[in-house]
């Protein structure tokens, strides 16, 4: 299986190998690659650090309120998730001509991937230890020191990974850096395929991208602490809110709420008003059959994708080898990989099977190859919070460990694997470069139709898929969000404590 | 976990539909051609549909970008699906023809239009002509440049746009560099750099940024400016210029196709990109596009000169494809 997830990689070095060492040169040794690792390093660390501050800003706010729109709150901080990085671009351009650049990309990618940073640091707080906050508070900590002592270490894991994803979304980000003229790998990569067809450099390129990619993967691994948190109390999380006064929650909700007007009333408008003056140009029939064809793929790619992320997750938590690591980072790394490259890696791959070229499981096999790590990290983290006592007990009372993991582990595993199918469905609608490529001939998606439209200026035409597709994006964002999912992960695990 | 097996059921119902659906779409048929169409549905959409109901022949076309899809067809080699590609550009054919994947073709098609307008080697054929010109704010800019040389001038300083990562530009550049040498192309890049010029990702964000006043004047394909009023829904505030006759700058290039090496249907795909020339293909192409009719006789676009009053330069098309030095040089002068 992490064979398959290394297509890529080996079509890579196979283009790779027959470049000449003049021309390898001329790529490494000039300026304009010197700007182009700049750019992207730059921008994947001002976007990720933004997105950092900001998710966990906010998340600490709504945990430590008693909001009652909590839930709300996270959904709008969410929805930005539903819209695709080259249609924000779109929008803002379009309202403000002048809009590009570095700090142009670096809002609109914050804008975008801030909802990450936030659910994860939720998520996480939602599971840490209370004991040890009220022991703290006994002991004359001040509410800073408790967030600093306490709070950080056991959450820390959970945002450093995803903030890790949203720095490697960056790098493989095409559609907000490539309308905005930032220079970054990516960028680059296309421009190479596109205007010159030159293949070689164009890998190269891209297993330099990887090997920065690599380097942020284990980068991440050292700040990632060995405190695996087992919950030992499970008291009302409401008990710990202390922002209770109404300036306090008033201040909060309107932080959030500003948050998201920024990053959804621009598109907003502007896909509603062009809807609007090109209402009666709508082709519904192709509107409907673009959106059919978009929920099944992205399905049939968050299944493929969770169908490879549960064995290979389960290889990393009860594998102490090396290799269980090196699966792991392998994964992470891939998620860096621009959609064109991985799309043409697998034309080389394929299209000597016809059964198997341009058809919807190849394209669905793309997008779980393109999103695998999200499955795995989702697949990997809810797996380890299955109490380990629960499962020794099951092995006790002599069950065996593969009905073990059908009875105890993947039934409490299941909302957690949940979101991870989410993720990647959420994810995989929004897909433009891998699925030009694969997708069957006359098989058009929301995505594609969006294209279509676009890139000969019809953004009139363009609204009505665009506004269709964050439609239908919203609703896995929204059951990502929805804290009902929680509290029932919570509830079991307050059972499972109990009998641990 | 009640509604997680629905969502599993109904996701496995469709997925098994659209593996039935993909299934009877990919059955093969000689009363079927597959296209990988570089030119957008809009423009050629009415085309396809006109010939598939007069001829009986299916097409299966697959819409993308054209430089993406040369790089699929270079990717595919012998195992290509494809019976036709047509392209916006003859850099994409060029590179495809380079790479042994596109048949001779027949005379009787080629002899249709002017020679100069398809490859030597006669595996592609030119459908529609494009011209480069430069595109301007009538009420910012008075000094009108006359070549593509004057571009540099210092008085054009941080007013003129160009699309550098765009295959238009870049078939100019490689023009250039055929036409008046490496070393002549390079110091006008260096020129136009050192110019300060604004960088766009398209043609039409030129168009757009003149009419927002960001910039005055842009090098871009003639057929933009129409394009971006129409799709605004009215009038901008954007003229179309062209340099003095013979110039380079007014480089036509065209959009062509060419038949794979691969295809089992010579005879479908042949009847196919005759009808691609045909009188009624050439006047859509006019009417939707704006763009030169290549086929003698087919009345131009309106409003602009006429393809032979254009005045432009005399350049071997099929050396366009020649990308890869221009990319080099693009490489060597900060632009790509």
């Amino acid at each position: 299986m992490l064979t398959l997830a290394l297509l890529p990689l080996f079509y890579l070095i196979n283009r790779v190998r027959t470049i000449s060492k003049a021309d390898f040169l001329a790529i490494l040794v000039r300026e304009k690659t010197v700007e182009i690792v700049l750019n992207t390093l730059l921008l994947a660390l001002v976007v990720a650090l933004a997105s950092l501050l900001i998710g966990t800003l906010f998340a600490t706010l709504l945990f430590a309120s008693d909001l009652k729109s909590k839930g709300f709150l996270l959904a709008i901080s969410a929805l930005p998730l539903a819209i695709p990085s080259y249609v924000v671009t779109y929008c803002w351009i379009a309202i403000w001509p002048s809009f590009r650049g570095f700090w142009a990309a670096a809002l609109v990618l914050t804008l975008s991937t801030m909802p990450y940073s936030l659910l994860a640091a939720f998520a996480a707080l939602r599971r840490i230890d209370l004991v040890q906050i009220d022991v703290a508070r006994s002991l004359g900590s001040n509410r800073f020191e408790v967030f600093t002592r306490i709070v950080i270490p056991q959450i820390r894991n959970s945002i450093a990974a995803s903030t890790l994803l949203v720095a490697l979304y960056v790098f493989s980000d095409f559609g907000a850096v490539s309308l905005l003229d930032v220079d970054t790998f990516t960028r680059a990569i296309q421009n190479l395929y596109r205007a010159s067809f030159d293949r070689q450099s164009a890998a190269l390129l891209a297993l330099i991208l990887i090997g920065f990619a690599a380097l942020l993967v284990f980068g991440e691994a050292r700040v990632q602490g060995k405190t695996s948190v087992t919950r030992t109390s499970a008291r009302l999380r409401d008990e710990l809110a202390f922002l209770t006064k109404p300036v306090a929650k008033v201040s909060i909700f309107l932080l959030i709420v500003g948050y998201a007007l920024l990053a959804l009333a621009v598109p907003g408008y502007l896909l509603i008003s062009r809807l609007i003056s090109n209402f009666d140009g709508i082709d519904f029939a192709s509107l409907l059959r673009a959106t059919i064809n978009t929920a099944l793929v992205a399905t049939l790619g968050a299944l493929i994708a969770m169908a490879f992320a549960l064995p290979l997750a389960w290889t990393i938590i009860n594998s102490s080898s090396r290799w269980a690591v090196v699966t792991e980072r392998a994964v992470l790394i891939s998620h860096a990989l621009p959609g064109v490259v991985l799309g043409l890696s697998l034309v080389a791959f394929s299209s000597a099977l016809p059964w198997l070229y341009q058809s919807v499981a190849l394209l669905g096999f793309a997008y779980a190859l393109l999103f695998l790590a999200k499955g795995v990290g989702a697949a990997r983290s809810s797996i380890e919070r299955v109490p380990q006592g629960l499962k020794e007990v099951s092995t006790t009372l002599g069950v065996s460990p593969l009905r073990t993991l059908g009875r105890i582990t993947i039934p409490l595993a299941a909302p957690g694997l949940g979101v991870g199918f989410l993720l990647i469905l959420l994810t995989a609608m929004k897909e433009l470069p891998a699925t030009l490529m694969l997708r069957p001939t006359g098989f058009e998606t929301l995505a594609i139709e969006i294209w279509s439209q676009a890139s000969i200026n019809r953004f009139n035409e363009a609204a009505p898929y665009a506004l269709m597709l964050v439609l239908i994006a919203a609703i896995p964002t929204f059951l990502i969000s929805r804290p009902d999912r929680n509290h029932q992960e919570s509830r079991a695990g307050r059972g499972l404590d109990g009998v641990a | 976990m009640h509604s997680l097996k629905k969502i599993a059921l109904t996701s496995i119902s469709l997925m098994v539909m659209g593996l039935l659906a993909s299934c009877s779409a990919s059955s093969d048929e000689a009363t079927e051609l597959t296209i990988y169409s570089g030119r957008s549905e809009e423009y050629l959409g009415d085309v396809f549909e006109k010939f598939q109901a007069e001829s009986g022949i299916k097409l299966n076309v697959r819409y993308a970008d054209s430089a993406e899809l040369a790089a699929q067809l270079l990717e595919e080699g012998g195992n290509s699906p494809a019976d036709l590609f047509i392209s916006q550009d003859a850099g994409s054919l060029g590179a495809v023809a380079e790479a042994g994947l596109l048949k001779q073709l027949d005379d009787s098609i080629l002899n249709q239009i002017p020679s100069k307008f398809s490859s030597p080697e006669k595996v592609w054929v030119g459908i529609t002509g494009r011209t480069r010109v430069f595109a301007y704010s009538p009420s910012r800019l008075q000094d009108l440049p006359e070549s593509y040389r004057d571009v540099t001038n210092p008085i054009y300083k941080g007013r003129v746009g160009i699309a550098p990562t765009n295959g238009s530009f870049q078939a100019f550049v490689t023009a250039l560099r055929i036409n008046a040498g490496e070393a002549a192309a390079e110091k006008w890049l260096r020129d136009l750099v050192a110019n300060k010029p604004q960088y766009y990702e398209k043609n039409s964000m030129i168009v757009e940024a003149i009419n927002a006043g960001e910039i005055d004047l842009g090098l871009v394909n003639h057929y933009y400016v129409y394009e971006v009023s129409k799709a605004l829904g009215r009038e901008i505030g954007v003229k179309i210029g062209f340099f003095e006759k013979g110039d380079l700058g007014n480089l036509i290039n065209v959009s062509g196709a060419g038949i794979l090496k691969t295809t089992g249907k010579s005879e479908a795909a042949a009847k196919f990109l005759a009808y691609l020339l045909s009188p009624y293909a050439e006047e859509t192409y006019v009417k939707e596009v704006q763009e030169y009719p290549l086929l003698p006789g087919v009345e131009g676009p309106q409003g602009l000169p006429r393809i032979e009053e254009l005045g432009a330069p005399t350049v071997d098309l099929n050396s366009l494809k020649d990308l890869r030095g221009t990319q080099q040089l693009l490489i060597k002068v900060g632009l790509l």
